[in-house]
């Protein structure tokens, strides 16, 4: 189905949840759950808080889903609300956190030249159909690796899709901040993964 | 001219899209003479896709099993 189609139907199961059809409620909740938990794991790192999120993420769109408007998708609706339920989460973890550390980027010559580049572009076989398990594996672990406040933006951003303006509302950080973290932290990625692609190729 | 490292430094912009003119022409004219760039441009264009996938998770049967419930018993007792 495409994305217009899926809203189109996403709209009338919410028009008819909205006069009380639970049936149509438990089918929003079906389309979307895989979501809204992929988006809770993620970020929570934690099944267990990714189920709760879950439950209290599609509990809190149905009591609100009287002030909820067919101009928006119900699913990033429901993605920002979990996104403030995850994020509440973290922030409650890590009240005593020490200050962040910075993400370094790739090294340049005094001149400005990239000081190492890509001994092979790898963007195509990227786009191979079955992802390596070894090259998931490294994704995950550099992206588990990301200090706190970089992974928050690249998940939000470049995993669920959520905008900058929705990122800003739900974190409470400026758009110039969260880009610039975001650049980071895809900096940080592309090289694990080009690290991925270049082993075995060391020199010496 | 710009080098590698201002290059570098913009590629959210420019691949958003968010740049003005001039600035994009400049990104432009070192893209055309470095290739180390241009495979970093493309490398890093790919990054976010690559990691969307090895990020992907489902939710287990049990865990949306006993979503429903918990959904269900909260709705009939707020109703
Ligand atoms: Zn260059």
């Amino acid at each position: 189905m495409s994305d217009e189609a899926v809203r189109e139907e996403d709209r009338q199961l919410v028009a008819r949840a909205q006069a009380g059809d639970i049936e149509a409620f438990e089918a929003l909740v079906e389309a979307h759950r895989d979501k809204v938990y992929g988006l809770a794991l993620r970020m929570t790192r934690s099944e267990a808080d990714a189920a709760e999120i879950t439950q209290d993420t599609f509990l809190s769109a149905y009591q609100h889903l009287s002030e909820f408007r067919g101009d928006a998708a119900f699913g990033s609706w429901a993605y920002r609300i979990a996104a403030n339920h995850a994020l509440m989460r973290l922030r409650h973890r890590r009240v005593v956190e020490a200050a962040e550390e910075e993400i370094q980027g790739p090294a340049f010559t005094e001149r400005g030249s990239l000081a190492e580049y890509p001994a092979q572009d790898w963007s195509r076989s990227a786009e191979g159909k079955v992802l390596d398990a070894e090259l998931r594996r490294a994704i995950q672990e550099a992206s588990d690796h990301l200090p706190e406040g970089y992974r928050e933006v690249f998940l939000l951003k470049d995993v669920e899709g959520l905008s900058y303006e929705q990122i800003a509302e739900v974190t409470g950080d400026s758009v110039p901040a969260i880009k610039s973290r975001l650049h980071r932290a895809r900096l940080a990625l592309r090289e694990a993964i080009d690290r991925f692609y270049n082993r075995g190729n060391e020199v010496g | 001219m710009y080098t590698c490292e201002d290059t570098i430094n913009l590629l959210l912009d420019y691949l958003d899209g968010e740049m003005p003119l001039e600035e994009a022409k400049h990104l432009k004219e070192h893209l055309s003479g470095c290739a180390p760039c241009i495979d970093f441009l493309r490398t890093y264009r790919a990054t976010p896709g690559l990691c969307r996938r090895a990020l992907a998770e489902k939710m287990p049967q049990e865990v949306s099993t006993k979503l429903m419930e918990f959904l269900r018993t909260r709705i009939k007792s707020a109703s």
